[in-house]
């Protein structure tokens, strides 16, 4: 899929701004802070409902202003498709072709994308959270149905921990209520952790012929997803449901005591191994960029395995972090397959000839204007 | 912009209903000022008397004029069926459908912890309270299909169970008439979930 059309409406700095690209790759050329991050965030947002950088949608308003308002055109196999997402004050309007979605859970995965920014080369050193947003976000764009489970999860973990604050002084009364949420709780767990190891699963069979690749075949790397239960993969949803209530049962006095719920997915975590040492506490910090980028580009195929076409990519700020090696092999890898949005702040550094056919935008103070 | 104070005032007033914001509480106390005398002193008399008039019953805590209510009282109706809603707007959009003929419990409000409503807040010891009664037979749980009503009716059951009193939840899944291919994901996991057998 690629996308032919940005409009882009009182988003961030840009007042009013509006793009067309073709299939390929797409630069955006600027110095610092001119508005380039912006657009790789726009078209994120446009496919996620949802910022990579930050949770507070008011951001992404321009100052002043009442709502923005992204859309885009999208070019499938199926046929071409119409996006709009407006925020506001009162949250967020979705429409595909002109039609309004009820639920955003319907809307994200019209559009598919894998982003690399800075950030994600803290993917294997940063806190697990990092990890857990990770898994979370690309399992939701390629089965929306996940958001669900995620979204049920979350609101019956708040619900849960709100009790526990109360169960020093329990009664008969909060002893039941506290049965009937766990038994909720683990549900919406086993319905979320059978998700990620699926996931975690095809991930592994695309990532480990990618890492090989750009480690010369010198590095086997493996993930495992590490559960705050006795689960596994072979377990089925009933199994897990099990494993889980018999381990709320067992931490249930530590629970009461710290009031919090100590675990279910969101405190799982994932680990990577290259040649069977763990590349967070072991890896060298060219280890640790080779697996996020193995994992993303992992991620690229992943999406096309399972949607049938290839998402969007947006490099943003990355590849001149990324050493020549690396930099062409990611190039190698997308080239004429993938459309991709690149910015940087010079294309010094960065030798290859895929450059000499891409569209170049230079991003200067809230306007772009397209120079090749 | 400055306001002579009645007029203020109800503009304040209009804002405290739901859905009104300041631009459309201005526009109604504007409306209001041009309406003729008897209408407002009508309009006036039935928001007072609505309030006034107008208690829970004593028995099911549906709202009423009279305890108790005429559907408590009704004796044509099946006194050993209960449906237990969570708003006395259920029962009206159950009334409405006529084809329901047995008594309702209103429980004003679902358990959630989040937002300190714990079973104590609604009315769960008045509804075992009249399970004591012989005559009921059934309870049926009509509460939200959300996570607050789910866990409602989870714990409603907890506790009736024991007096060996039918317990039943309404079915959720497909709307009638709709088609199946555009039914989302859980709803259609949800209404395989329920299927039954033929």
């Amino acid at each position: 899929m690629h996308l032919n059309e940005l409009r882009l409406t009182n988003y961030r700095n840009y007042k009013k701004m509006e793009l067309s690209f073709e299939n390929k790759i797409n630069v955006f050329l600027g110095e610092n802070a001119q508005g380039k991050t912006n657009v790789m965030e726009a078209i994120y947002v446009l496919a996620m409902a949802n910022s990579h950088r930050t949770s507070r949608d008011k951001e992404l308003i321009k100052w002043d202003e009442e709502y923005a308002k992204i859309e885009g055109r999208i070019e499938k196999k199926t046929g071409s498709l119409s996006l709009q997402l407006v925020i506001s004050q009162q949250g967020k309007k979705a429409k595909v072709n002109h039609l309004e979605q009820k639920k955003l859970s319907e809307y994200i995965g019209a559009l598919n994308v894998v982003m690399f920014a800075p950030e994600d080369l803290n993917l294997v050193k940063g806190s697990p959270g990092v990890r857990r947003r990770f898994i979370d976000m690309e399992i939701g764009q390629v089965q929306p149905v996940y958001l669900y489970h995620l979204g049920q999860y979350i609101k019956l973990l708040q619900q849960r921990n709100s009790l526990l604050k109360n169960m020093r002084n329990s009664s008969q009364e909060k002893m039941i209520m506290m049965e009937i949420l766990t038994d909720q709780l683990v549900e919406q767990a086993a319905n979320v952790i059978i998700r990620r190891f699926r996931f975690i699963e095809l991930l592994q069979e695309w990532a480990e012929p990618i890492h090989r690749g750009i480690s010369r075949n010198l590095e086997e790397l493996k993930i495992q997803y590490n559960p705050s239960a006795e689960v596994s993969e072979t377990m089925d949803l009933s199994k897990i449901v099990e494993a889980y209530k018999q381990k709320f049962d067992k931490i249930k006095d530590r629970e009461i005591e710290r009031g919090v719920t100590l675990a279910g997915p969101h405190r799982d975590d994932l680990s990577f191994f290259v040649n069977g040492k763990d590349v967070q506490t072991f890896g060298s910090q060219g280890q640790q960029r080779t697996t996020a980028l193995s994992l993303k580009l992992a991620e690229i195929e992943l999406i096309k395995g399972e949607v049938g076409e290839y998402p969007l990519l947006l490099l943003d700020d990355v590849l001149s972090e990324l050493d020549d090696f690396r930099q062409s092999h990611l190039l190698n890898t997308i080239q004429g397959r993938v459309q991709t949005f690149v910015t940087t702040t010079s294309v010094e550094g960065i030798h290859h000839s895929t450059l000499d056919k891409a569209s170049m935008f230079e991003v200067k103070q809230g306007e772009i204007f397209q120079t090749k | 912009m400055h306001y002579p104070e009645p007029i203020s005032k109800l503009i304040d007033s209009f804002m405290k209903l739901p859905g009104i914001g300041p631009k459309t509480a201005v526009r109604l106390a504007f409306f209001v000022l041009e309406m003729k005398d008897d209408d407002v002193l009508d309009f006036g008399k039935a928001l007072v008397n609505a309030k006034r008039q107008l208690s829970h019953c004593s028995v099911c805590y549906h709202i009423t004029d009279r305890d108790p209510c005429s559907v408590c009282e009704d004796s044509g109706r099946d006194h050993s069926t209960i449906c237990v809603v969570q708003d006395s707007k259920d029962v009206i959009a159950i009334e409405k459908m006529k084809d329901y003929n047995g008594l309702y419990h209103v429980l004003h409000g679902a358990i959630s912890p989040v937002d300190g409503i714990g079973p104590e807040d609604i009315r769960v010891a008045e509804l075992l309270k009249r399970l004591q009664d012989d005559e009921v037979k059934e309870v049926i749980i009509a509460t939200d299909p959300t996570i607050e009503g789910e866990a409602t009716a989870m714990y409603i059951a907890r506790l009736i169970k024991p007096t060996g009193i039918k317990i039943t939840r309404i079915a959720h899944g497909l709307p009638v008439g709709g088609d199946l291919e555009y039914a989302d994901e859980v709803t259609l996991s949800k209404a395989l979930e329920g299927r039954r057998e033929l």
